[in-house]
């Protein structure tokens, strides 16, 4: 069949009322279900599942695709309104959109979530129609060295993240890392600091402990000072993004775009990383990197544009080898096989006008998710309107909802609770959180991976430097190090 | 601020490595290369955290006219106990939470928190109290299936 047969087999597919609608509406469910703290464009894809049973597979898959790129849109809402990322993808869209949204710039912010957003989805979507065959057999050469590799450089990320002082942002990682050791060991089984408490031998629930670090804090700092907030603005504000921002954003937007593509076409890493990581990247490169952190509508972009550029790319590995590329796509793989559809190299043979038919309704995705998004952002207007005192015992109650949800286990609540005094101290101290959470995801893959490793070669670290793809990540570490250490130097100097 | 954090990472990292892993990691008695035991990656963390207390404390000691201070409130000994009845708030909700069920601890906890906030909206804030957990139990219970805890007192449909 050649490309235009194929093109076209996929077109009678999706170029019907039905198509549009089931991708429609998993837009909707995924923009509402990432904007509910605690939903997460995970547990929408999964309550969505069922209700693709009876459908076309198409739309069935459709509907799912739809849902996962709400979500991961829909969760830099919350996180810019009210301080609490809907999904652990949007942790970095907080460090720059909730103090616009403090400053009455929160339509702004959105907005500018939304463009890059869209513009990041479309990338992505185009790298997985381009490139889907490429990068999953780059991605099928990674052994645990490599991702060892890989995962050290995404921590020097860290530095771009750490605000004020490097010292306090690594003490952070270190207390992330440290978090992120409890539970039973990844080799052997055994206790790490757990107590003998079962509840403790999983390790420490993510959403708990991302909810407790970002949103209690909030809660916390208005119980210690209630008038705090008087004076300061917390509207959406008349100001809407314009396209000349858009255009000075734009180059962070592509880089974050591709930065997800490549991050997301590699199984297991996930958005949260990839959003971190474009956020560090923007910052390195921006005139006003002084300004990230402090509200900074390109610190936003970057972030939207990381996190929203997996969303294809994850789709790479599934389709060409059918290897999900991370908890999403591993449920929409169990989509495809209750319609007897088997994900991987075969079936771009034997049902080439579903993966076209998927490549339009993708690409068609991206323009849905720009209206849709945009009626969201209005629809969640009266949220930025609330009084904070308010507003807050509302946080509260939804946290321990969204958190409860997660496991059914209402321990995960009480580690939020924890976290939350964890992180307002930390907020006392000045301890950036934003490293504590990259070191808390990353930690266990970088140990797990190091372990693997020194299994393999019987524990010489020789295995570390085996090949091409780890000298090169080894090298990108031993520059962004340099790098990070000449700037330290230079600011210490330019301080006095 | 500086010197007391490093000095806090500092005795943090002693207590990590003289007596929490030793203690609280378990690792079976034939692991012979010590890279490969549960105890590395926290002998590792402990040590890197002495290192970054020292330069915490270092810096703190010579005294960096660019440390950051916290804006001061009005009254920080009402704050303090408005803290001290937070945290007891968490602690009662994470207790009560099995035997009340999440809906009615919920609302309680809401117009605790909104009281002891001293909200300017009470009747806004009672209203609140009673819808926003119904909604989330609707929600949550009805269209996403979690199984909401009822608690042992009143059941909800």
């Amino acid at each position: 069949m050649s490309l235009y047969d194929s093109v076209m087999a996929g077109l009678a597919l999706v170029g019907n009322l039905e198509a549009f609608l089931s991708l429609a509406i998993g837009i909707v469910i995924g923009v509402v279900g990432g904007a509910i703290p605690g939903i997460s464009a995970t547990m929408a894809v999964a309550l969505a599942l069922p209700f693709t049973f009876p459908m076309a597979p198409i739309n069935g898959i459709l509907l799912l695709l739809g849902v996962y790129k709400g979500g991961i849109f829909g969760g830099s809402i919350p996180a810019i309104l009210i301080k609490t990322p809907g999904t652990p993808a949007s942790s970095a869209t907080i460090l720059d959109g909730h103090p616009m949204a403090e400053r009455g710039e929160a339509g702004r912010a959105l907005g500018m979530a939304l463009w890059a957003s869209c513009t990041a989805d479309f990338v992505s979507n185009l790298a997985l129609i381009f490139f889907a065959g490429f990068l999953a057999s780059f991605a099928l050469s990674f052994g645990p060295p490599e991702f060892f590799a890989l995962i050290l450089f995404s921590l020097t990320i860290i530095a771009g993240v750490s605000g004020e002082s490097l010292l306090r942002g690594a003490l952070s990682a270190l207390l992330g890392l440290l978090l992120a050791t409890i539970g039973l060991d990844l080799v052997y089984g055994t206790n790490r600091f757990t107590f003998g408490d079962p509840n403790l031998m999983g390790g420490l629930n993510f959403i708990a402990v991302l909810i407790g670090l970002f949103a209690i804090p909030e809660v916390i700092n208005m119980v210690w000072h209630p008038t705090g907030h008087v004076g300061k603005v917390q509207k959406l504000g008349s100001k809407w993004v314009t396209f000349a921002e858009y255009k000075r954003c734009f180059r962070s937007i592509i880089r974050g775009s591709f930065i997800g593509v490549f991050l997301g076409s590699i199984p297991g890493i996930g958005a949260a990383p990839a959003a971190f990581l474009s956020y560090s990247e923007a910052r390195r490169k921006s005139p006003n990197k002084a300004n990230f952190g402090k509200g900074e509508i390109e610190g936003v972009a970057a972030s939207e544009a990381g996190n929203n550029g997996v969303a294809g790319a994850t789709l790479i590995p599934l389709l060409a080898l059918g290897v999900p590329g991370d908890v999403i796509t591993a449920i929409i793989i169990g989509a495809f096989m209750v319609h007897g559809l088997q994900p991987g190299p075969m079936m771009f043979v034997l049902n080439v006008d579903i993966i076209y038919g998927l490549f339009i309704g993708l690409i068609l995705s991206s323009g849905i998710l720009f209206i849709v998004g945009g009626l969201a952002i209005r629809g969640f207007r009266p949220v930025a309107d609330i009084p904070k005192r308010i507003l807050m015992p509302m946080v509260l109650v939804l946290c321990i909802y969204g958190v409860f949800a997660v496991n059914n286990n209402i321990f995960d609540v009480g580690v939020m609770f924890a976290m939350g005094w964890v992180g307002f101290v930390m907020g006392r101290y000045h301890i950036p959180p934003a490293p504590f959470l990259i070191a808390f995801i990353l930690g266990p893959l970088l140990e797990d991976n190091f372990r693997q490793s020194m299994l393999m070669s019987g524990g010489s670290p020789d295995i570390l430097l085996r090949g091409p793809i780890t000298w090169f990540f080894w090298t990108l570490t031993v520059i962004s190090i340099v790098a990070i250490t000449r700037g330290t130097l230079r600011a210490g100097r330019a301080g006095g | 601020m500086q010197l007391r954090l490093g000095i806090g990472a500092i005795l943090a990292a002693i207590f990590l490595v003289t007596y929490a892993t030793p203690n609280w990691v378990s690792t079976p008695s034939n692991v012979r290369n010590i890279v490969l035991s549960p105890l590395f990656w926290p002998y590792i963390l402990g040590g890197l955290t002495g290192l970054i207390g020292l330069g915490l404390a270092l810096s703190g000691w010579r005294s960096d006219p660019g440390e950051p201070v916290n804006d001061p409130i009005p009254d920080p000994g009402a704050g303090a106990a408005r803290l001290v009845g937070f945290a007891a708030l968490m602690a009662v909700t994470f207790w009560v939470m099995p035997y009340l069920g999440m809906v009615w601890t919920s609302m309680l906890a809401f117009l605790a928190l909104a009281f002891l906030v001293k909200t300017r909206h009470p009747a806004a804030a009672v209203i609140c109290a009673v819808a926003v957990p119904l909604i989330l139990y609707a929600f949550f219970a009805h269209v996403a299936s979690v199984a909401i805890p009822q608690g042992e007192l009143v059941r909800l449909p």
